[in-house]
């Protein structure tokens, strides 16, 4: 949990955090929500209990910039889904293997400045990822994590434990970074509290810093901000695209509270299959009375989402330039 | 005070000392459980019907209270409404097996009536979605177990709004509705439950009935500022309107006094679209004035801005200063001022929200710096609604006793436009019955914020605050729970029992939200 922060015994039943979580949207059952897990765990409920609830959770992370009482609800769920890894290890074994695999294959240092730790997505797709290099300088000034950490991403999802020994080769080759561009919204959250001297932008936040980015947005458009880098630090970045969105007239995935509405795409229930979330009604639910020419979005996870339901382009932040 | 000695390990018959509460009334503070007669039998019919009933206790243990957090009660089971035949489905069965039913919305009462004492927890959260919106007709058709904010975050879709709501994003329609609803528009717009147009409710013994002004007047009456006592409201008809930022002005005052004069004297001729007054003690008292266009915004500085008494932050701060140098003794409340100023009003400024004295979705401004800076795991707000002549002085009562329990301590206050032909609804409700054009309302707020108080002291607390209501001839907007005390004193026999008449012939085995009022 990180400083300041505070465990579900704070919970006062407000309900602030249901009016943000795509899970609540889609079921109306306060079992799966923040409120109803924190307030359940105040009643002496175990972590094997609300197993359905815990799992239920798409990460997001809305519900704890929403939260008037600063509960660290995002570290509830990974701690959450830990203890029940520790009762059930084969919840994530899975897991724990695509860690070993990676553990002996993926190890690369630089001495470029930048360092671009891509998501799954983008690391699969070279030649986006290349734009993307390309966009903070390209070669020299910028280099592209061998180690994508994505399983570590998922680990942290899925509440598996990463060994020490995994962790400090994953940080080993970022330590030496000024700068570091993280496409995993997960992982930024992470990366913040593991490397506290090194200054870490989400993809979203870095890409439209650029003159090359912002050129090309347009007024018409709606930008899709991935939702788990944003609501880390919502506080702060609250004010950043409010400005970017004042500064080039198009709409913003954001709610009346400014949380980033999430498709829910990528995340661990969808990737299983068992996500109680309608990607493609959230999807909906996001367009539902915007008017728009195209769609940008950060994270390539949702160009799939959208793409299912509207006929305007959809297209990544790098495929803009 | 004389406190018995008492052995280690025994608990005497009364375990507060006896002359602890002298001269309040002690009130019940959780009704009595239900016993759970045939319990068992009831959830197997349910079950049977296919309706989930949920009894793991810490599940159930989720509604164990409200936001007042001082009025504890575990259901025997949580229903989530999904449809207005269950919940129908669910009410017959609850007759036939007279077992007691506690609707629940967001469950923001304060005084526990949204707290099962046993039976079964109904909730309404489950029913939340906007189910069409006319944007000719300006109305809007939803589920009423949504939250007011949900409804906003659809109709703003539309760029529409709400006509007036609670200021804290999560009470729901149905259950405000049936108590009432103040914004600080409501002075021009009326409470919430003024807005509806016709509700569909499922009636105590299981009948799913539309009613309006014209069909079914009867039942609607009952229903709205019914307090849940004659039927579940499963949908709602709004009026709702196009959507307007807020052209926004604070005055401040050193006098409660000369700034309800100021509140009124604008409501009376119509000069602003929003008034309210929000306190800091009785030391910095803010009127907030907004409007929803520049020409409104421009009538009022032509007309009215000149006759109001209040001034500007900066020479409120110096009047403050100045006080305290005179009074140095008051140092711990002056720095509580001043901190409370420094970290409250960004809140109300945040860019994202306000641009050029514009602000957008004041509801999430207002709504978030409540939960955040008010909120807490107790929360007690006891109120007066009085009619414009009483108001001043309830106020100024009222305030006298938050100064004598509390060191810190906010009032709300703001009027609240009446329609002459809902009389009928406000009867035995929160608009007190002598106010004509416009009753006012005011909420007297400790800020207890992480610390817990006991039971008995909060009570006390609002029982001098009830008994001045009583004394004065206002209402109040919280009845229920504990305050069914007060209801027969308020009101007088003759009413309360032509209403409990009316509830016996609605709900024969007394099922629904017992306990909140008869
Ligand atoms: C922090 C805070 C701020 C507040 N600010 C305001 C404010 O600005 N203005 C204002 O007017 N009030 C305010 N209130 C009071 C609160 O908003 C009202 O009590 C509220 O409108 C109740 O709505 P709810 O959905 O929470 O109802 P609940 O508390 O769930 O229920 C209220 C009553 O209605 C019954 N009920 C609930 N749903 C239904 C239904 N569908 N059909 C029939 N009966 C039902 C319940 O049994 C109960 O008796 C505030 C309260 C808090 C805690």
């Amino acid at each position: 949990m990180a400083a300041g922060q505070r465990g579900y015994e704070a919970c006062t039943g407000c309900s602030l955090c249901l009016l943000a979580c795509p899970v609540w949207r889609a079921t109306r059952d306060i079992r799966l929500t923040p409120h109803g897990r924190a307030r359940a765990l105040q009643c002496g409920a175990t972590a094997d209990e609300l197993a359905a609830s815990i799992d239920a959770c798409t990460l997001c992370g809305a519900c704890e910039p929403a939260c008037p009482q600063d509960i660290g609800l995002v570290a509830m769920i990974t701690g959450l889904r830990a203890e029940l890894a520790r009762h059930a290890p084969a919840r994530v074994a899975s897991v724990r293997d695509r860690m070993n695999d990676r553990m002996a294959a993926r190890f690369a240092g630089s001495a470029a400045e930048i360092r671009l730790l891509p998501d799954r997505a983008l690391a699969a797709d070279p030649v986006l990822l290349g734009r993307v290099a390309r966009l903070f300088g390209g070669d020299g000034k910028v280099s592209v994590a061998a180690d994508d950490g994505s399983d570590i991403a998922l680990a942290l999802e899925a509440g598996a434990e990463i060994s020490e020994a995994r962790l400090e080769r994953f940080l080993v080759p970022l330590r030496g970074a000024r700068r570091l561009i993280v496409g995993d919204g997960m992982l930024v959250r992470a990366l913040r509290g593991w490397l506290p001297a090194v200054r870490i932008e989400s993809l979203g936040v870095a890409a439209t810093c650029t003159a090359a980015v912002r050129d090309r947005l347009r007024a018409s458009d709606l930008y899709v901000i991935e939702p788990r880098a944003y609501h880390a630090d919502q506080e702060r970045l609250v004010k950043y695209y409010d400005a970017l969105r004042l500064a080039l007239g198009c709409s913003m995935n954001l709610d009346l509270q400014r949380l980033a509405i999430p498709t829910t795409a990528g995340c661990l229930p969808a990737a299983l299959g068992r996500s109680s979330v309608d990607v493609r009604d959230q999807a909906r639910w996001i367009l539902e009375g915007r008017e728009f020419a195209r769609i940008v979005v950060e994270d390539l996870n949702d160009i799939a989402a959208y793409t299912a339901v509207t006929d305007k382009p959809v297209v990544h932040l790098a495929q803009l330039i | 005070m004389d406190i018995p000695v008492i052995e280690p390990g025994v608990i005497p018959p009364d375990h507060v000392a006896p002359d602890a509460l002298q001269g309040i009334r002690r009130q019940q503070t959780n009704p009595k459980r239900w016993d759970g007669a045939g319990w068992t039998e009831f959830a197997e019919v349910l079950r049977s019907a296919g309706i989930e009933v949920v009894e793991q206790p810490s599940l159930r243990g989720t509604f164990a209270t409200d936001a007042g957090g001082t009025a504890y009660g575990m259901p025997h089971g949580v229903v989530i409404a999904r449809s207005a035949v269950q919940v129908a489905d669910l009410l017959r069965a609850a007759q036939a097996h007279r077992v007691p039913v506690t609707a629940r919305g967001g469950g923001l009462t304060t005084e526990g009536e949204s707290v099962a004492f046993g039976g079964v927890l109904l909730d309404m959260t489950g029913m939340s979605r906007v189910l069409a919106i006319d944007r000719e007709g300006l109305t809007v058709r939803t589920e009423a177990g949504i939250f007011w904010h949900s409804l906003a975050e659809v109709l703003r879709r539309q760029n529409l709004d709400y006509l007036s709501a609670p200021l804290n994003l999560t009470s729901s329609v149905g259950g405000t509705l049936g108590v009432g609803g103040i914004d600080v528009n409501s002075a021009r717009l009326g409470c919430s439950a003024d807005q509806a147009i016709s509700l569909q409710v499922v009636t105590p013994t299981g009948e799913i009935v539309e009613c309006s002004d014209t069909q079914n007047p009867e039942l609607f009456q009952r229903v709205i500022l019914g307090y849940g006592q004659f039927g579940v409201i499963t949908e709602a008809t709004l009026k709702v309107r196009p959507y307007t930022p807020l052209r926004l002005h604070y005055f401040y005052y050193t006098s409660l006094r000369t700034a309800i004069e100021d509140l009124q004297l604008l409501d009376r001729n119509d000069a602003s679209d929003y008034s309210g007054i929000l306190t800091m003690m009785d030391k910095v008292v803010n009127l907030l004035v907004a409007f929803d266009s520049d020409a409104r915004e421009a009538a009022f500085m032509t007309a009215w801005r000149a006759r109001l008494r209040g001034h500007g932050e900066a020479a409120v701060a110096l009047r403050m200063a100045a006080y305290y140098a005179l009074h140095p003794w008051r140092l711990g409340e002056a720095l509580f001022l001043y901190e409370r100023r420094r970290k409250l009003f960004p809140e109300f400024r945040r860019a994202e929200y306000t641009r050029g004295g514009v602000m957008f979705d004041r509801t999430v401004v207002f709504s978030r710096a409540v939960w955040k800076f008010w909120g807490g795991r107790q929360m007690v707000i006891p109120d007066l609604a009085a009619s414009e002549e009483k108001f001043v002085e309830a106020v100024l009562r009222g305030n006298a006793v938050c100064r004598k329990y509390f060191r810190h301590y906010t009032l709300y206050c703001v009027g609240i436009k009446l329609r002459e032909d809902h009389r009928a609804h406000y009867e035995l409700s929160c608009v007190p019955p002598d106010a004509r054009e416009r009753a006012y309302g005011c909420e007297f707020e400790p800020m207890i914020g992480d610390q817990v108080i006991a039971r008995d002291r909060l009570q006390s607390f609002k029982n001098e605050i009830y008994d001045i209501g009583v004394e004065l001839g206002t209402s109040y907007y919280r009845f229920g729970g504990m305050m069914k005390g007060y209801v027969r004193r308020v009101f007088g026999d003759a009413l309360v029992d032509k209403h409990l008449a009316h509830k016996r012939r609605a709900d024969p085995a007394m099922i629904l939200n017992r306990d909140v009022i008869f």
